[in-house]
């Protein structure tokens, strides 16, 4: 059982890990929090169904599906990319100077208008998709990895790599973080501030949409307010392994995640959604800034 | 006019439920509309969304007794029901249920409540016994999602079963929960035979589909609140070899051609409770016509001693408001579709 829950937890995890980046990239540059940002996840779940649906319609059947999921991966990345830059145009900017609570007001309002834009576009009702992988995955000592916890481990892993690389590697990741040590400085020797922060917001909604889609896969169900709760345990997680950090998101989502299973499974699945709540409160007390969190110093 | 309520949960996860329960309604009205109404009036149709949420079937009941409803075919959901019930009992409403099977609803005393379905006793006692004679387990898993209904049935199933065979696992779940794979990990542990499951299909479908993934074979069995073609839409191939309690096909009978052809005429495909709701409905109206009244305890009364035409022959009620009868058979689900088990 313990193998077997270590699997359901990770896979899990993951998910909430890839939700969290965005909140604690948008956090590290900006101090703010996105509320908006649970909402982005549900429009990639949705753009997931609906592309998937499409491609069946187009005559893709289940041998076609690698190539079916990569393009609704790339189909709902674009689209949350540009909604996320879309939302920090129109919601966050004009706010930049703005007292701290405006923006974080604004997100809230961005967040409810999101889901029911959604709710008026694609009704109130679940969406449902058939499983379309096989139950029967990878047998390890008794436990059954099943294919799409598979397919979500590894796409999880390999973009977590790949935007650590890119923030420790790459030009654009420099100036990502010169801006979140200190955004006015950063201006003054030349580093685009708004582009920065656009960037940052595409790469958090992109895998967000990840995130959807591969729920989408993994539950067969999409709703309209599905970003809510999906939102609310990210941004614990991200709490959890110390806002701002990136590694922290990864650490504190697939911490919340094994909690949560094996919490379900060795105490009782009747307290589910409290387990998460508790570690984080406790967490907090014990280390305010999360696992990963630097002390917060002012700068003089 | 005469106004009639029609009350189940129109949005949400179980949106399906409500919508069906509505349309049965509707149609029954329609026609009696076309006969000229009832008492010389025209009959309006009121329907009220209750989102499957207890709170806010209270305040559907009470938005009812404002608007001065005769009468109201609902709730959906058991607790939903419940919860209403005092109030249209207080205002001398006449409320039938066509789905809510929890047997505390009829057993409050009120006198303007009924139902057309039956209870979970019944119900469960079916389950159990199915279970016993054709599975032959030494161990049961039992798991419920909390509500009324579902931990009601759960309980009942569970009483009926104990003391045969041993029931090894027994928790509830959180609805509206994307994932229960650990609980179901934690139910493959303790090796069952089978596994009863007290709750609606969104819940239901997750599980059995997730239960493949966690490598667990063996059978659910479930009651009427998994009865939907959705359940199998959600869950796929994984919901093949489910059994579950619901009441028997009334689609063979004569009966029922018409309501089936005018039902799919006007909505498509009718639910499992379309025509539940389509003979509350008719209950209603026969009653009102035949005591040429709108007053809640005539037609309480009326109803309580009188013999209605039904989906499955003749319905009376007794002394509670729970049909005489209410033949539960066990359907199991095979390539795709309910198929009635002999």
């Amino acid at each position: 059982m313990f193998i077997q829950q270590l699997i359901n937890g990770l896979a899990l995890g993951s998910v909430y890990a890839l939700i969290a980046l965005g909140y604690t990239m948008v956090y590290g540059i900006l101090q703010l929090i996105n509320f908006a940002h649970g909402e982005v996840y549900m429009l990639g779940a949705y753009l997931g169904i609906i592309v998937l649906g499409v491609l069946t319609s187009f005559g893709f059947t289940a041998s076609h599906l690698p190539l079916s999921l990569v393009i609704a991966l790339v189909v709902s990345m674009a689209f949350c990319a540009a909604y996320g830059a879309a939302i920090e145009r129109i919601a966050y900017r004009p706010l930049r100077h703005a007292a701290k609570l405006a923006p974080l007001i604004s997100a809230v309002g961005m967040s409810i208008i999101l889901q029911n834009v959604v709710m008026l576009a694609q009704g109130k009702e679940y969406k449902n998709l058939p499983p379309l992988l096989a139950s029967e995955g990878l047998a390890i000592g008794g436990a059954n990895a099943s294919p799409v916890q598979l397919f979500i481990l590894g796409a999880s892993v390999l973009l977590m790599v790949v935007l650590q690389l890119f923030v420790a590697r790459t030009r654009l990741g420099k100036a990502m973080r010169a801006t979140s040590q200190d955004r006015v400085m950063a201006g003054l020797v030349g580093i685009n501030i708004n582009l920065v922060i656009s960037v940052t917001f595409m790469i958090g909604s992109a895998l967000a949409a990840v995130a959807g889609v591969m729920v989408t896969l993994y539950y067969g169900v999409v709703h309209f307010f599905m970003g809510y709760t999906a939102g609310l345990k990210a941004f614990t997680a991200a709490v959890l392994g110390g806002i701002g950090s990136i590694p922290g998101a990864m650490l504190g989502g697939f911490a919340l995640g094994l909690i949560e299973n094996f919490g379900a499974s060795y105490v009782s699945s009747v307290y589910k959604d409290a387990f998460a709540f508790l570690v984080l409160i406790i967490t907090l007390i014990l280390r305010p800034s999360g696992l990963l969190g630097q002390k917060a110093v002012d700068k003089v | 006019m005469v106004r009639i309520g029609a009350a189940g949960p129109m949005t949400g996860d179980q949106s399906k439920m409500g919508i069906d329960l509505r349309n049965g309604t509707e149609l029954a009205v329609t026609e009696w509309n076309e006969k000229g109404g009832v008492l010389g009036k025209k009959i309006e149709l009121l329907a009220g969304d209750d989102q499957a949420d207890p709170k806010q079937a209270v305040s559907i009941a009470n938005k009812f007794v404002n608007q001065k409803v005769t009468a109201v075919v609902g709730h959906w959901n058991s607790n939903c029901s419940i919860n209403a019930s005092s109030y249209y009992n207080a205002a001398h409403i006449v409320a039938i249920s066509p789905a809510s099977t929890n047997p505390r609803l009829t057993q409050q005393g009120f006198k303007t409540i009924f139902r057309v379905c039956g209870t979970d006793d019944q119900q469960g006692g079916v389950a159990a016994e199915f279970v016993i004679k054709n599975l032959r387990p030494k161990r049961v898993a039992v798991l419920h999602d909390k509500t009324t209904y579902g931990q009601g049935l759960a309980d009942f199933f569970k009483k009926a079963v104990e003391g045969k065979v041993q029931v090894v696992y027994y928790d509830g779940i959180q609805t509206k929960d994307p994932d229960y794979k650990a609980v179901l990990t934690a139910i493959n542990e303790t090796k069952p035979d089978v596994y009863f499951f007290g709750g609606v299909y969104p819940e239901a479908g997750r599980l059995v589909r997730q239960a493949k993934e966690v490598g667990m074979i063996i059978p659910m069995i479930t009651g009427d609140g998994v009865y939907d073609p959705t359940f199998i839409s959600i869950a796929g191939k994984a919901a093949e070899g489910t059994y579950v309690t619901f009441g028997k096909d009334p689609s063979g009978l004569p009966t029922n051609k018409a309501f089936n052809d005018r039902y799919r005429g006007k909505y498509g495909e009718p639910g499992p409770y379309s025509i539940y709701a389509y003979d509350a409905a008719n209950i209603i109206l026969a009653a009102i016509k035949a005591t040429g009244s709108t007053d809640g305890l005539k037609l309480a009364e009326y109803i309580s001693k009188g013999t209605f035409p039904g989906a499955f022959g003749e319905i009376s009620f007794d002394k509670n408001g729970d049909v005489t009868r209410a033949p539960y058979v066990v359907w199991l689900v095979k390539n795709g579709a309910f198929v009635e088990t002999k």
